[in-house]
């Protein structure tokens, strides 16, 4: 009981990395009917700004900002610069999708260029691990949990309660009526990515430093997992993806734990493959239909 | 009167289908007549296509049989349906894009001994080979009928929305079905090019195909069908000549029903 | 001709085999496959765990049996198709668009993973090697005289894939297939069984795959996880699209293009002030520099010229009589 108790501390852990790069990808997701395969390189690009500004200013701070900012851009840059235009260009989900792989390879590629293809690490100071009711967390992890619950409370608000989130919730439901109604859908969905690239970016900045080392290919392998964990909430539905985030971590963490850890993305790929199977549309719905419904 | 009877075209009993809680088929059943064009009408969102799709194996139904050929089809896969004899088309043209007019016809029917993979590398036999020949011949007879012989290697996405409609129904001529559905083929497409496809129809009977049409465009219905159903909120509402239903106080309630919502 | 020549001849064959095999599935089918790569290493990984002899530890494999080269290839195609088919199988039945895609993905992944990892497999990240110059003792070649042996033979190899695809290209099975991108629904209402034939253009694509695996596994006399990764089958996705999709004289010439001319393109870069130093300081910089005008050529295409540089070549009917018929729409 013990074990399986600090098990569940870890997985509260990499949930919630999880939870944060979940969230974002379906952010992308809802506002544009695309499903971002370069998302793992935003949160590749964070690990990178923070291991930069960590080396020149040791701060864990400011290598969050940094993070979450080069994040914000580099996701704002991908829906200018290719999944903006081939939206209006009227290309079907599968060519855009094919789009954002060729995206995700050549941001890959740039990266080794600028920054080799060995890896790169910066730590941060965890902090003696405490007792915190049944659970063992060092303060870092505490900080993890915490900065994971404030962001996706801040989301909240801003979808629930900001003209902009009202505008989001409108584009992703309908994209032509929100038109209609005055909405300019190239604008909202670009400042949604933004937001996504901020959280996401973040969230590469935790996980790099969670996982020790990382290279240029880093985000692409998370990507996959991230990608079980939206699927699972249900394409397109934010909060559905943070249980489903929640949910694949307790997965991993206490598999990883009797299985040896480097599995990991085998037993996403298991999930995520009897998740579409069985409940395409997410866990949270009903479905039962020929291949033509 | 309808003739004497016989067993008809298709028969359909109790068909339900239902998405969360509505009822978009609800209980419907009806009969075709062998060797007629029967008429599928109704206002919007009487289930109509999903009856279709119901029928053809393109979606499954909660409850109901539907029997062709003395085989009950629901539970049937679409191919299985189809090489059964019964051929659906859909409310927007459906034709290979990317291959040509004269590729498509001959594409119509299917031969599981021409399609195999082996005999795709190994080749034809002759009698295989003879049998393509004719199939050629006649698909050119076909198009040449429909007056699309000129556009034969032109690529079929590039024809205009009535030039597609007639492809389609030179492939239904070149695979000889039993019995075919249209749904909705006037949608989209010029009133002028009615008459050619009236004719068409007509040409399904002669060479042996029943057919059911599903339209909204009543003087069609009028000009080609001998028996019509009138379907409304999932069921079968009406039956019976199209003269006699213009009376039929329910088919009037129900289109009424429908302009009253609108 | 020069070893460079040889080498480039060789590896250009070997990748058309791989692109021709892409293009039965993504070309013809209509499939977006990101599991091909992981059926190009299986035929890889099985051809060496084939002719190798067995396992001296510390390295640990399967098999080792040591068979004659054409044996293990027959075999290795064999199981990449086995893979392919188990793939599939959950894949295509239900799926399809970016479903399909993803669950792919997923699928190459698992390979990639257990690959690496599960040691007693193919040695984990150690990876296989010692398939040297298969069939040169049948000839007794020198080594020059090899590199011109093998070169040969993987062109003669990708001919005869060639002349196979050419013959289904043009044989109802190839049509069918097509009906299948182009169609699905109008293809079931006419009679085709969707998913048997989606199978069937799935495996079939896989084979060559992995044939094209064998032969890389002879090239390269080696094969471990480093040699491939689940994004490099961009690489062969921007040839078939580059080239013309479907068309297979398109995919020749998309492999030309992207493999060669952009190899070749890549090759002066070391001279170019600063790019020579960068190289030396992270040597895979030409490679990643490589791969980066590939993605993004591939962007390029999909927006402004999605069906490639070749169009699909269907069958002109040559028959005037019908031409001057009056009357004609």
């Amino acid at each position: 009981m013990h074990e399986a108790l600090l098990t569940l501390g870890f997985a509260l852990v990499t949930a919630s990395i999880l939870a944060l790069s979940a969230v974002a990808f379906t952010l992308e997701y809802a506002v544009t009917n695309v499903a971002n395969v370069s998302h793992g390189e935003i949160l590749t690009a964070g690990a990178y700004a923070a291991y930069l500004v960590h080396q020149r200013t040791g701060s864990a701070i400011a290598a969050a900002i940094a993070a979450s900012i080069a994040g914000g851009l580099v996701a704002l840059a991908m829906h200018s610069a290719v999944i903006g235009p081939f939206i209006r260009f009227g290309a079907s989900p599968t060519i855009v999708f094919i789009a954002t792989l060729g995206m995700s390879f050549v941001i890959q590629n740039l990266l080794v260029i600028f920054f080799g293809a060995a890896n790169v690490a910066y730590t941060l100071d965890p902090g003696a691990p405490q007792q915190l009711g049944p659970f063992l967390l060092t303060p870092l992890d505490v900080e993890i949990v915490a900065s994971a619950i404030a962001i996706t409370l801040a989301l909240y608000l801003i979808i629930a309660r900001t003209r902009f989130g009202k505008a989001l919730r409108a584009v992703s439901q309908n994209r032509e009526l929100a038109r209609v109604t005055g909405i300019n859908a190239t604008r909202v969905a670009g400042a949604t990515f933004f937001l996504a690239g901020l959280i996401a970016g973040y969230a590469g900045f935790v996980l790099a430093e969670s996982v020790g080392s990382f290279n240029p290919y880093f985000g692409f392998s998370f990507f996959l997992i991230t990608l079980t964990a939206a699927v699972a909430g249900g394409l397109g539905r934010a909060f559905g993806t943070m249980v489903g985030a929640v949910l694949v971590g307790l997965i991993l963490e206490f598999a990883g734990g009797y299985i040896s850890a480097s599995y990991n993305l085998a037993f996403a790929f298991a999930i995520l493959a009897i998740v579409i199977l069985v409940r395409p549309r997410g866990l949270f719905t009903n479905a039962r239909r020929t291949v033509f419904e | 009167m309808s003739a004497p009877a016989t067993t008809p075209a298709l028969e359909v009993r109790g068909l339900t289908k239902h998405f969360g809680g509505v009822y978009a088929v609800d209980g419907c059943s009806f009969e075709a007549p062998l060797g007629q064009v029967t008429g599928l009408i109704g206002p919007n969102g009487a289930g109509k296509s999903t009856a279709i799709d119901l029928i053809s194996g393109f979606k499954l139904p909660d409850s109901g049989t539907v029997i062709f050929k003395g085989v009950a089809l629901e539970g049937l896969p679409p191919h299985r349906i189809s090489r059964l004899g019964l051929i659906r088309t859909f409310q927007s043209p459906r034709e290979w894009a990317g291959l040509t007019v004269l590729e498509n016809v001959v594409m119509a029917r299917w031969d599981s001994g021409r399609e195999g993979f082996l005999r795709g590398v190994v080749g034809l036999g002759r009698a295989d080979r003879e049998k393509s020949a004719n199939e050629l011949t006649r698909a050119r007879e076909i198009l040449d009928e429909f007056g699309l012989a000129t556009l034969r290697n032109e690529r079929a996405g590039n024809l205009s929305g009535g030039q597609k409609r007639l492809v389609e129904f030179a492939r239904i001529r070149m695979a000889q079905p039993k019995l075919v559905i249209l749904d909705e083929p006037m949608g989209g497409v010029n009133p002028v090019l009615g008459e050619r496809m009236a004719l068409a129809i007509e040409g399904f009977i002669a060479s042996g195909t029943s057919v059911i049409v599903v339209e909204h465009n009543l003087p069609f219905i009028q000009r080609v069908t001998q028996h019509v159903i009138v379907m409304a909120q999932g069921a079968v509402i009406a039956e019976g000549p199209f003269e006699s239903l213009r009376s039929n106080q329910d088919v009037v309630d129900a289109y009424l029903g429908e302009m009253v919502r609108q | 001709m020069t070893a460079y020549l040889v080498s480039i001849l060789t590896e250009g064959a070997i990748f058309g085999i791989m692109a021709l095999g892409l293009n039965v599935i993504w070309g013809w089918s209509g499939d977006f496959d990101l599991a091909y790569y992981g059926y190009i290493a299986v035929g890889a990984y099985m051809t060496l765990v084939l002719t190798v002899g067995p396992a001296v530890a510390p390295a640990q494999y399967i098999l080792g049996l040591q068979l004659p080269y054409p044996l293990a290839v027959a075999i290795a195609v064999i199981s990449a198709m086995a893979v392919a088919l188990i793939v599939g199988l959950i894949a295509l039945r239900h799926l399809r668009g970016i479903y399909f895609s993803i669950v792919t993905l997923g699928a190459v992944y698992v390979m990639y993973v257990f690959a690496g990892q599960y040691v007693p497999l193919f040695d984990g990240y150690n990876g296989l090697s010692g398939l040297f110059d298969p069939m040169g003792d049948w000839f007794s070649l020198d080594y020059l005289s090899y590199q011109y042996f093998f070169m040969g033979l993987s062109l003669a190899m990708f001919v005869v894939v060639y002349l196979l695809m050419w013959r289904i290209s043009g044989s109802r099975f190839g049509m069918a297939l097509r009906t299948l991108r182009e169609d699905e629904r109008a293809a079931a209402a006419f009679g085709r069984d969707i998913y048997r034939l989606k199978l069937k253009g799935y495996v079939l694509g896989a084979g060559v795959g992995g044939f094209a695996g064998a032969l890389f596994a002879a090239y390269l006399s080696a094969f471990n996880p480093s040699a491939w990764s689940p994004v490099e089958v961009i690489v062969l996705y921007a040839a078939v699209l580059v080239g013309g999709r479907g068309n297979i004289v398109g995919v020749a010439l998309g492999v030309l293009i992207m493999g060669m001319l952009v190899q070749e393109s890549t090759r002066f870069l070391p001279s170019v002030p600063g790019l020579g130093q960068l190289n030396t300081l992270h040597p895979q910089v030409l490679l990643a520099l490589r791969g980066a005008i590939i993605g993004l050529v591939l962007i390029l295409f999909l927006r402004f010229r999605p069906q490639g540089l070749l169009p699909e070549r269907r069958y002109v009917d040559r028959q005037p009589a019908l031409d001057a018929t009056p009357g004609n729409a």
